[in-house]
């Protein structure tokens, strides 16, 4: 039937293919190409048609005619031609011979002679491919050919006979064919009616194009067939039949076939709200080939020329449309639309996730096992307190079976589980319902819904009927065709009469109501869970503590010991809790018995609905033979496929496997496992405590971003939702796992279910930290650096979740015994947000934060003489360009890259290596202070090594004081006054990072505003004394001659780090005293700040640290550079240069190079070392000037110093 | 830096025992892990290099191999593979932990006297995260190069005098060796510490070979040569 015809393209070509990448690109641009040279072919040649819509060939090895023509021939007849072979996308592979080896790969394929194109094209219609097919052992009837309703074909009346992969929804259809055919013509008609209306209505929209209106009415056919009502069938119908009829022009007038294309199309268009899809033709070839079906039909757009064209403003206009369409309101039905936020704001408003989790029901419920386990132990624990506990149950049990012994010696594990909870909580107050089928849905209304924009259901549909079908199951949460308009909400509990009916949990409610017509459907009612749940695990407490909560409406008992003291037998207990249970809670419960909870679990089912069974163990191999594999926890449906595919199905097969061949099968835990439990072999003990393996917030629900920095937000949001719930259950973990679910390349942009996800692709990445946190902005922080990681489109983003394993107790817990345990579960249950009581540990936040502090405080505080709050340089400006900072003193911006450079201080520069110039700038008192530091250390006798070092925590210090900030670091000297703290130069106030300044200790952030607000009479002061001296210092007065020179001089210098104190060059360096003038004095004073600015930057950490290891871990030590130079080449090309350019290298420059060469020892770069030595030595040996040699002699000289205190052993230079 | 304890396992190359291998118990695969298999892989590869281009051992007992995509040499003597192999395992969860400082492949002369000492210097980055960023193939070539440069060692280094022998020693960091006393990671192939005679070489010279940083692990190999072999 026609209907198949159309089935087949959407399915056959709806891009789902699995071929990511290369090749996917490679092959839509063919078939982008293929569609742009159609419209011109057929331009070319007269004769064009449509007789092969929805057929894609691929043509394997030669053919007559041959594969051009054949390509031809697709394009003037309406069909597509693959050059690369896809299974789900090509419906007939073209070939005259075939080798062996093909034929068993393209088992079950259409393999079909090239006569059937060119047959098929000589009659003016598709024919039926089966007698062409090349080898009749093919799986033929899977594809009833195209063809018109009415016509009597011979091939029409093929039914499919068996369900194909492509429509196995055909079965389902098929009752109704008679129905739909008689009804079609009616619908024809009305729909025509409809259609004049709706064509003035557009036009007004559309100015005049009659071509363009056609597109508008063509194309939400195809974007999305989508009736509101029963007609969904009905409507596709019409909708083949209006495209295919028009390729029969002998079957009926043109008369007939425009009305009926036409008022396909406005019968669509009068359900716009919900027919406009807003999926992009390039990512629907399915649906765009069926426009292009379309399109060419002669009565449709008389003067067909510029299809191409027309295809443009197709585009846009459907942009418009789906504009427009978003405003339509479609959440009527829906009940818990209420609950959310409009549109816009899906996913991205601040405290959606919140209130997601707050109002999301189901997501209690699932945490209710936590909790119950949580009551468990609070049970166990008051009674271990109380020195006993009380079983009432116990107690009248005793009394009643007081006389009879039966003495079961055995372990005794009880599987207690509710029948139906959800419906028997929902109608224990409703006694009318009880007997009837009864659905616990969201859904309250007649079970259709309005269709949305841009949702496209019959994609999703027959994606998952597919993906089902990989498990070759039969669908059953009756996704189908049909079902496009029916409600999407799930139905999480059926009732057992409605079971009988073919309903299933997991159904959506729509189909269900299709398949059981008084089904009815009860709403939520999460108090009464809550109650119900209680109640039962009160009831089971009442006899023993041996409880292990399964969910909140399953239980596990281990009765072993209990049985023993009552010296019942396990029947009277299930008796017994089950009554007692069915009268506390109105409801009924179903216990299955047995020696471990494997079996527990399945004598379950077999109790089930309202009743117990105790599986005997000498019943239990019998019983368990014909248990399908299934029925074992842990098989779920792609290992009960690789099962079957073993030829396994029940455990009794099962049982026929060896270890070894089913370790080998599925690794060997899983292996051993199965093993184990197809012989109801399971040894887990019923553990009243779960240890919790990961903590997680996912949410993919109404996930809509459009911007990057709403994912972020929402990153952040979610971490801190992740954060609650580790404090909640107390807790920190190492791995942080982010999922994100994206949209599926070509599926809907608007997922069939409100708010839902739709087909999506799942990607999971994860960090793993060097400490556990349970932090938010940790986590937020790593998780946005993963999202950034995954390179992803926000816009497709469907989902997101973060996990955190690997957890650890958190150390702060209070109780010292981690997850929250003495917390009673009934505040828990009472509490309305379960979940979210905001329980927030206080120590364990507070010690942390504590810790820091402290530890701020400690490292501040021991500095607190001689580190002076964070202040700037003369210039912060990290720009090399010595024009750019020519009188720049106090320049308030503050390059981005400074920041990174967080640690701040620098000593105070021996007096031989600060400009006289700098000096002045700098404001009396500093100086002053700067003059005295000097003078102190000229007093003691062992200056060299240690003077100029005092403690230099702030090296290390975490990223405080940043902004480029520059602390003057000073001798510790008691005497000295205003020793707290001498603040240079501010950025400008809106430099400051807030959170940075929030970071520093309380006194700092003082010191810091009161800085600024004296900071702007220093700064004119400094101003006016910075010009002044450079006025002093005008160029001429330089020594070195040559611009050239100076600049690298100065690129050299300025980047060079400050002066350590236990430098070997002091020693041997006597010269180096500060009352020798230095040539540096005569740098112009821009250059002499950027040398300060510098120095802290390049600075390392000296031995001489005294911070506490784990500090100075903490801080990745600076990469040693020369001159800002990093890598190798940068570096010799700046030695090249000093060494060839200037006859006698400045002892300073010398200096540096050493101080460079040994932060390379200390940076553990022997390698870089070794190169740097060596590629001097041939330079400066080679050089003519001995002075040169002599240099590299002193350099090597210190070096081998470093080297041999470092290493034990000399660098040998050959 | 705090004191440095040194380690060693010392058996003589030429005297081989056979150590019964202990199965690891493997704990959550964690970052220390990945790290200690990635470098004690390569420390394998390396030893088996070192032995033959230092000839410690005829090369008739080496057999070319490939990894990390170049050829290397390793040799087939079931007892020497064995000794490599237990002294790595023994070393992994040092570096497991980052207590390991320095791995020292020591060749010593007849008198077991050191004439060459290999040092692999480790150092893990302090604060840091693996991602699935973090490219495997990254470190691969970063060990490769180490690799080509050890196969080349021989032209930097002068020849070795005959009847050489070699033994492995651990610089740990920190207070790493209590620890190892109470757990024997292979039974009865005990860390010992080593002789200073070992440790020490007189009028070294030291030739750097090869620096690597990654974001996992930092590692510099050079080479401390005696002046005077013979």
């Amino acid at each position: 039937m026609s209907r198949d015809g159309w089935r087949k393209k959407a399915s056959e070509d709806d891009g789902w293919g699995g071929r990511g990448g290369y090749m996917a690109a490679k092959i839509s641009k063919l078939e982008e190409q293929f569609q742009k040279d159609a419209p011109r072919e057929k331009q070319k040649d007269g004769m064009s048609s449509c007789i092969f819509s929805g057929v894609a060939i691929y043509v394997n090895g030669y053919t007559d005619p041959s594969a051009d023509e054949l390509r031809r021939l697709m394009m003037l007849h309406g069909g597509q031609f693959h050059l690369y072979y896809t299974r789900s996308k090509t419906t007939h592979i073209i070939a005259t011979n075939l080798p062996n080896r093909k034929i068993q790969e393209l088992k079950g394929e259409k393999v079909v002679r090239p006569e059937w194109i060119t047959d098929s094209i000589k009659a003016g219609r598709q024919l039926s491919y089966v007698p062409y097919q090349l080898y009749t052992k093919q799986k033929g009837l899977n594809f009833t050919s195209v063809c018109a309703r009415g016509k009597q074909d011979p091939s029409s009346s093929h039914e499919p006979s068996k369900p194909d992969l492509n429509h196995p929804e055909s079965d389902s259809i098929k009752p109704q064919p008679s129905h739909t055919q008689t009804l079609s013509k009616e619908v024809l008609k009305s729909t025509h009616a409809n259609h004049k209306a709706n064509f003035t209505e557009r036009s007004k929209h559309q100015g005049s194009q009659d071509t363009l209106l056609t597109n508008g009415y063509v194309h939400p056919v195809n974007g999305a067939l989508k009736p509101q009502d029963s007609f969904a069938e009905l409507q596709l119908h019409v909708v083949d039949t209006g495209s295919h009829q028009s390729h029969l022009p002998q079957t009926e007038s043109r008369d007939r076939e425009e009305s009926s294309c036409s008022s396909a199309g406005s019968k669509a268009n009068s359900h716009q709200r919900s027919l406009i899809s807003t999926a992009s033709p390039a990512k629907q070839p399915g649906l765009h080939n069926m426009q292009k079906d379309l399109h060419p039909k002669p009565t449709f757009k008389p003067g067909t020329s510029a299809a191409p064209q027309k295809g443009n403003l197709h585009d846009q206009k459907r942009v418009r449309l789906n504009g427009s369409y978003h405003m339509t309101p479609n959440s009527s039905t829906l009940a818990d639309s209420s609950n959310q936020p409009g549109r816009s704001g899906q996913g991205a408003e601040a405290g959606i996730i919140s209130e997601f989790f707050s109002h999301s029901r189901l997501h209690h419920i699932s945490t209710w096992r936590n909790e119950f386990s949580e009551y468990v132990n609070s049970l166990q624990s008051r009674s271990r307190a109380a020195g006993g506990a009380v079983f009432s149950g116990k107690e009248k049990l005793k009394k009643l079976k007081a006389n009879c012994s039966s003495g079961v010696r055995q372990s005794c594990i009880l599987h207690v589980d509710m029948d139906c909870f959800f419906v028997s909580v929902g109608i224990r107050h409703r006694p009318d319902l009880k007997g009837k089928p009864v659905a616990v849905t969201s859904n309250r209304g007649p079970g259709r819904v309005a269709q949305r924009p841009g949702a496209n259901p019959q994609l999703e549909f027959q994606y998952y009927q597919r993906k089902q079908n990989q498990y070759r199951k039969v669908p059953s949460n009756g996704v189908d065709l049909d079902l496009a308009a029916l409600s999407m909400a799930e139905i999480a509990s059926c009732s057992y009469e409605a079971r009988q009916a073919d309903v299933r949990n997991g159904m959506f409610f729509g189909r269900a109501k299709q398949l059981c017509p008084d089904l009815q459907s009860v709403p939520y009612d999460f108090q009464a869970y809550k109650e119900v749940a209680l109640s039962m695990y009160e009831t089971l407490a009442s006899y023993t503590h041996n409880i292990e909560a399964l969910s909140c409406d399953e239980a596990l008992v281990d009765a072993t010991k209990l049985l023993v003291e009552l010296g019942v037998t396990p029947d009277d207990l299930a008796r017994a809790i089950r009554e007692d249970i069915k009268e506390k809670t109105g409801c009924s419960a179903s216990v299955g018995m047995s020696s471990n909870i494997l079996l527990a679990r399945m004598a379950t089912r077999k109790a089930k609905p309202n009743g117990q069974y105790f599986l005997r163990s000498e019943e239990v191999d019998d019983f368990i033979r014909d248990q399908p594999v299934s029925s074992l926890p842990g098989v779920g449906r792609s290992m009960s496929s690789k099962l079957t595919s073993l030829g396994v199905s029940t455990c009794g097969d099962l049982q026929q496997l060896s270890i070894s061949r089913l370790q080998r099968e599925f690794g060997p835990r899983t292996g051993q496992t199965l093993f184990r439990f197809c012989r109801g072999l399971d040894d887990r003990p019923v553990r009243s405590e779960k240890e919790r393996k990961s903590v997680s917030a996912e949410m993919n629900y109404n996930i809509r971003f459009t911007q990057v920095e709403e994912a972020e937000s929402f990153l952040t949001n979610l971490s801190m939702e992740v954060q609650k719930r580790m404090e909640g259950a107390g807790l920190r973990g190492r791995r942080i796992t982010l999922k994100v679910m994206m949209r599926k390349p070509g599926a809907p942009v608007e997922p069939a279910k409100y708010g839902g996800h739709g087909i999506c692709d799942n990607f999971a990445r994860s960090v793993l930290l060097a400490q556990p946190t349970d932090s938010g902005q940790l986590i937020a922080a790593e998780a946005i650096k993963l999202f950034y990681a995954m390179k992803l489109d926000v816009k497709d983003m469907r989902g997101v979740g973060l996990q955190v394993q690997q957890l650890e107790g958190s150390y702060a817990d209070p109780s010292g015994q981690g997850p929250s345990r003495g917390r009673s579960i009934k505040d828990l249950l009472l509490a309305k947000q379960p979940a979210h009581s905001p329980r927030k540990d206080p120590l364990a936040q507070g010690q942390s934060s504590v810790n820091r502090t402290e530890f701020f405080k400690s490292t501040f505080s021991s500095n607190q003489e001689r580190v002076t709050p964070p202040s700037s340089p003369p210039s912060t400006s990290s720009d090399p360009m010595p024009g750019t900072s020519k009188g720049g003193l106090h320049h308030p911006h503050t390059p981005n890259h400074v920041r990174t450079y967080l640690n701040v201080s620098i000593e105070v520069p021996s007096p031989s290596q600060v400009d006289q110039s700098v000096l002045e700038a700098l404001p009396v008192d500093i100086r002053k202070q700067v003059e005295q530091s000097w003078r102190h250390r000229e007093e003691q006798p062992s200056t060299s090594s240690h003077l100029s070092t005092p403690p230099r925590t702030s090296s290390s210090l975490p990223p405080g004081p940043s902004l480029g900030t520059l602390v003057l670091q000073l001798p510790d000297q008691p005497g000295q006054p205003c020793t707290t703290g001498i603040i240079l130069e501010l950025p400008d106030f809106s430099q400051v990072d807030p959170e940075v300044f929030a970071a520093l200790p309380r006194e700092l952030q003082e010191e810091l505003c009161s800085a600024y607000r004296n900071k702007g009479n220093a700064q004119a002061h400094a101003q006016a004394q910075g010009s002044a001296v450079e006025q002093k210092n005008p160029f001429p007065q330089l020594k070195q001659p040559a611009v050239g020179k100076l600049k690298r001089r100065y690129k050299k210098r300025n980047a060079s780090p400050a002066k350590k104190g236990p430098s070997p060059l002091k020693k041997l360096f006597p010269g180096n005293s500060p009352a020798k003038s230095s040539p540096s004095k005569t740098l112009p004073l821009p250059l002499k700040h950027r040398l300060i600015h510098f120095k802290y930057i390049g600075c390392p950490s000296s031995p001489s640290i005294d911070v506490p290891e784990t500090l100075s871990k903490l801080n990745p030590r600076p990469v040693p550079t020369l001159a800002g130079a990093y890598e190798f080449s940068d570096i010799r090309t700046l030695l090249r240069e000093w060494v060839t350019t200037i006859s006698e290298p400045m002892e300073e420059d010398i200096l540096q190079v050493v101080k460079y060469c040994t932060e390379l020892v200390e940076d553990k770069d022997l390698e870089k070392l070794y190169l740097v030595i060596k590629y001097m030595k041939r330079l400066m040996q080679q050089s003519s000037e001995s002075v040169w040699s002599m240099a590299f002699d002193f350099v090597l000289d210190n070096v081998q110093v470093v080297v041999q205190q470092t290493y034990g052993s000399t660098l040998k230079i050959t | 830096m705090s004191e440095t304890l040194l380690f060693s396992l010392k058996v003589v190359a030429s005297i081989f025992g056979y150590f019964t291998m202990a199965t690891l118990t493997r704990q959550d695969l964690n970052f220390g892990q990945v790290v200690a298999d990635i470098l004690c892989e390569f420390l394998e590869v390396a030893i088996h290099l070192i032995l033959y281009v230092r000839d410690v051992y005829p090369s008739g007992i080496f057999q070319k191999r490939k990894k990390y995509n170049v050829p290397v040499q390793m040799s087939c003597h079931p007892d020497l593979n064995q000794y490599i192999q237990d002294t790595l395992h023994c070393v992994k969860p040092l570096i497991e932990k980052n207590e390991a400082e320095k791995v020292v492949v020591v060749i010593m002369d007849k008198e077991h006297r050191p004439v060459e000492r290999f040092v692999f210097e480790i150092s893990q980055p302090p604060l840091l995260s693996i991602s699935s960023e973090t490219l495997l193939s990254h470190v691969e070539q970063l060990l490769r190069a180490i690799i080509l440069k050890i196969s080349v060692c021989d032209a930097v280094l002068d020849n070795n005098p005959p009847g050489c022998t070699f033994t492995v020693l651990v610089h740990t960091r920190e207070a790493a060796t209590r620890n190892m006393e109470k757990v024997q990671v292979i039974k009865d192939f005990p860390w010992i510490v080593a002789d200073e005679q070992e440790v020490h070489m007189e009028e070294a010279k030291l030739i750097p070979l090869k620096t690597m940083t990654s974001d996992i692990l930092k590692m510099q190999l050079y080479v401390e040569e005696k002046t005077q072999k013979t």
